[in-house]
């Protein structure tokens, strides 16, 4: 059966955003929310790990991200928003037929979430305890590390699936009744699936570098210098780990998953630049991380920015790269460009004052947060 | 006002005058219809639209049409066993609300009193106060915000064709919305993270800032889910703010910020009874939350009596005729008594009443039991519809069923079309379904095809034998023949039911299978047992 009668291609209510609106909306709210994602992807692991095996510092680094952590999920939740809104804006007729098929896996996210994030609320104010932490708060870390690593699996599940039309209907006949799906399917025999998963692991790993190298530097003033120092080098390290696992599951990703026309999409003449950007990307904060262990004394707080801006670089890429990828793999059966729209003008300039008001409101709030003094001194008592 | 004009005179989907369709409103929904018109007026965003939604209303000819002539029933079904999938949407819904409304209540509950604290200089009620704030960032922004995803997760599982309406309607209202939840986050935590560390004036700009955000997005939101109880003009005109600014928008704006209020006061009556034993303190709290919980109480009697006048017919005729929403109509009255009854009785005339837990977990039980009912009748009234007029409870738009029944139900959906073509491929001629070749199938056939009917027409609203409103006890021992009739004229058996959309073979496919699933008559009655 032709999996392209699979896809509702005749809603005749228009795309309410110009597509370009929709894309860069979807990109830079998917890069937005990396950045935290990325964080408790691979950051919480990293924060048990060092807790157990770590050095002195190691395990104060850990405190120190565990006891930021429910901070980053808030905003890592809240951004995530954005793309999940704009992805069912402009991929609705694959987005849902895949969700629907894997529909208690992909509720499931939900069920993970909470708990997971009620455990690092658990763990972080047992750091008041110290190395004396309860077991059972350590162990609500360990538990929200491995629930946000599951649901890290489902989302590269959902998201597969969408561009897996051709192994919807095989999927759907194996787990349906009377044709209604029972939700239980998952896209495990997709081979693309293991290496994105893998993937974004990697990535996950180089953002919690630079995050390291970017706390050590703005907000761990209160630390020693040693930490400081450490957490200089320990971030290499970890970006070091990161960029090599990136280029392996990428390779796998690549070379060993796209198909023929897709690897002449991506490597032709017209995305060859991107495509080469985005995978050396990484390698950009890997040298500025690398120049700076060389380096005595801990890292500047200009090459920390630039550490984090060129990150958010690599992940804005890879954001790109993504939606381009996931645009040629769907065309067949999909296309965004050919979809009828009905661009509502005035919503969007409201949308778009509001933003740049909630943006300056914001800007406002963090920057009398910079001006308290490092103390605290309070002036409400 | 040239555009407002046209409006007056053009006809609503229930063949009213649009101007006069709530003959039973009041002047408030009046005002508010007019400021839509005569402010927003649609005028911009019509001339800005395409050409195909350009037209004035009175030129077009009702009802709308949402899809081409190639359409077919859109997304695969999800069969959750008993419960029905979008019972999954009214659990989390229910919790949802409960937090959301709390994160609006609490929110400008914090505001005003930490204000009023500081003004007084009240050391001990800054200290209570700092204390709800570390609660109240632990549940709402966890529970809310995750429940509230979890919201999105279930619509788009369970209810896609809807909720692509929706987004394709409102995403400018979601990310508008979406806009004041980073600002209720960022604004949140600065509130309780920097307690003691920023200036009194900065603190206090952060907790209004929260507060204020919050309700705002409890305004779009109300405004969004009013949309599915009363879609205005927006099927003949697919204008943004005709959708927003629908009559439902204003009844549900005061009656959802009444309840914040009033949930809000319940959620500290309860926090402050487990928390202060300080009697002169909790004496304080208590005083100060009442004043908006019965401020709350009053706008939920308002808005209440404003969404009920708004209402549609169909909806108002559900809440009269459907034993269910009688009960809940009733319990929802009752528990509203009960919790003023006991606002008064409490804090009003006892003074210190809630400084015990008992009272105050049984303010919060009733308003809670108060709340999931008056959410699930809001649901419930729209029956047949998803979003009223616009998409029914089975997954389509009202316009299809003509050309389904044509066409056939089976051959019209995606996924009941690719059942047929992979179990009964001879059924298929011409790249058709010719429903006559599954009628001759064997009897085992008739009925799984007509559980793939059932599953997509049906189980929306219905489980099988046993669940949430099964049909095989409703249809308890009736004949095939007593099926056949309901099915082949469901609407006019039931208002709420949405009209067969499928041809005579496939009515009878469908019989086959709900004669499989009816229970047999319960034994023993009379008179049959004399017969016997």
């Amino acid at each position: 059966m032709d999996p392209r009668t699979l896809i509702d291609t005749n809603f005749s209510i228009g795309l309410p955003a110009p597509i370009w609106f929709i894309e860069l909306f979807k990109a830079l709210g998917f890069t937005l929310h990396e950045v935290p994602m990325n964080l408790w992807y691979a950051g919480i692991l990293l924060a048990m790990l060092l807790h157990v095996f770590g050095s002195e510092h190691g395990r104060r680094f850990s405190a120190r991200l565990m006891a930021q952590m429910p901070i980053i999920i808030a905003l890592g939740v809240n951004f995530g928003i954005v793309p999940l809104l704009f992805i069912q804006v402009g991929f609705a007729p694959l987005f849902y037929p895949a969700t629907i098929l894997m529909s208690w896996f992909w509720i499931a996210v939900i069920g993970l979430m909470i708990p997971a994030y009620y455990g690092v609320y658990l763990y972080a104010f047992g750091l008041v305890e110290g190395p004396s932490m309860a077991v059972w708060k350590r162990t609500a870390g360990w538990i929200s590390a491995l629930f946000f690593l599951a649901m890290g699996f489902l989302f590269a599940n959902a998201l597969s699936l969408m561009e897996n039309v051709g192994g919807w209907m095989e999927l759907w006949a194996g787990h349906s009744v009377h044709g209604a799906a029972l939700g239980t399917a998952l896209n495990v025999a997709d081979p693309r699936l293991w290496p994105r998963w893998l993937l974004m692991f990697g990535l996950a790993l180089t953002t919690t570098g630079a995050w390291l190298a970017l706390d050590s530097s703005w907000f761990a003033r209160c630390e020693s210098l040693e930490y400081r120092v450490w957490a200089k080098r320990f971030a290499w390290r970890v970006y070091t780990v990161g960029v090599a696992w990136f280029l392996l599951a990428g390779s796998w990703y690549v070379f060993g998953t796209w198909s023929e026309e897709l690897k002449q999409e991506m490597f032709g003449r017209s995305w060859i630049a991107l495509t080469g950007l985005t995978i050396m990307a990484p390698l950009g904060p890997w040298f500025l991380l690398l120049a700076a262990s060389r380096q005595e004394g801990e890292i500047s707080q200009t090459r920390a920015a630039f550490i984090g801006l060129a990150q958010f670089a690599v992940l804005g890429l890879n954001a790109v790269s993504r939606q381009l990828v996931q645009h040629l793999t769907v065309r067949p059966y999909y296309d965004l460009t050919l979809q009828p729209t009905a661009v509502q003008w005035s919503p969007l300039v409201v949308f778009l004052i509001t933003f740049v008001l909630g943006l300056a409101v914001i800007g406002w709030l963090i920057r009398e947060l910079v001006r308290l003094p490092a103390e605290g001194k309070s002036e409400t008592a | 006002m040239i555009f407002g004009t046209r409006l007056r005179h053009s006809r609503g989907l229930d063949g009213l005058p649009v101007g006069s369709v709530a003959t039973h409103s009041n002047h408030i929904s009046r005002w508010f219809i007019d400021l839509r018109r005569g402010i927003f007026g649609c005028r911009w965003a019509f001339d800005l639209a395409p050409k195909r939604f350009v037209a004035p209303v009175h030129e077009i000819n009702l009802p709308v049409r949402f899809h081409t002539e190639n359409d077919s029933m859109h997304y695969p079904w999800w069969y959750v066993p008993q419960l029905t999938a979008p019972m999954l949407i009214a659990a989390i819904s229910v919790i949802h609300v409960l937090i959301s409304h709390y994160a609006v209540g609490g929110g400008l509950f914090l505001a005003v009193e930490t204000t009023h604290a500081y003004r007084i200089g009240n050391r001990d009620y800054l200290a209570y106060l700092k204390r709800h704030a570390r609660f109240f960032v632990l549940f709402t922004i966890v529970m809310g915000a995750i429940t509230g995803v979890g919201i999105w997760w279930t619509i788009g599982l369970a209810s896609p064709l809807a909720t692509q309406v929706l987004i394709r309607t409102f995403v400018f209202g979601w990310a508008i919305e979406y806009v004041f939840f980073l600002l209720e986050i960022v604004s949140a935590f600065v509130f309780y993270y920097y307690w003691d560390r920023l200036p009194q004036k900065v603190h206090l700009a952060a907790v209004w800032i929260y507060g204020l955000s919050a309700w705002a997005s409890l305004v779009i939101i109300a405004a969004i889910t009013a949309f599915m109880l009363d879609p205005g003009t927006w099927p003949v005109n697919h204008c943004f703010w005709a959708a927003l600014l629908n009559r439902q928008s204003l009844p549900q704006i005061i009656a959802r910020t009444g309840g914040a209020l009033l949930l809000g006061s319940l959620y500290v009556y309860l926090h402050a009874a487990i928390t202060v034993r300080d009697q002169k303190l909790h004496g304080l709290i208590e005083s100060r939350a009442t004043r908006p919980a019965l401020a709350g109480a009053v706008m939920i009697a308002a808005g209440g009596a404003l969404w009920f006048l708004n209402l549609p017919a169909s909806a108002q005729a559900a809440l009269l005729a459907a034993p269910v929403l009688n009960v809940f109509m009733g319990l929802l009255f009752a528990v509203t008594g009960i919790v003023c009854f006991l606002l008064i009785l409490g804090p009003c005339l006892n003074p210190g009443w809630t400084s015990g837990p008992g009272f105050a977990v049984s303010l919060l039980f009733f308003g809670i039991i108060g709340f999931s009912t008056s959410e699930f009748i809001r649901e419930a009234v729209r029956k047949p519809y998803i979003l009223y007029n616009v998409v029914l409870g089975n997954q389509i738009f009202p316009d299809e069923v003509a050309r389904f029944r044509e066409k056939g139900y089976l051959q019209s959906g995606i996924w009941t079309r690719a059942f047929v073509a992979k179990h009964h491929p001879d059924a298929i001629v011409n790249g058709r379904i010719d429903t006559k070749r599954l009628l001759v199938l064997p009897r085992e056939k008739r009925v799984e095809l007509g559980g793939v009917i059932f599953q997509h027409h049906c189980n929306d609203c219905h489980a099988i034998r046993l669940g949430y409103a099964p049909v095989g006890p409703l249809v308890q021992g009736w004949s095939p023949q007593m099926i056949r009739s309901l099915v082949n004229d469901l609407e006019h058996t039931r208002f709420t039911m949405p009209p067969w959309s499928g041809n005579g073979d496939e009515a009878e496919l469908l019989t086959d299978y709900l004669t499989s699933i009816a229970l047999d008559r319960p034994a023993g009655m009379l008179p049959e047992r004399i017969r016997k």
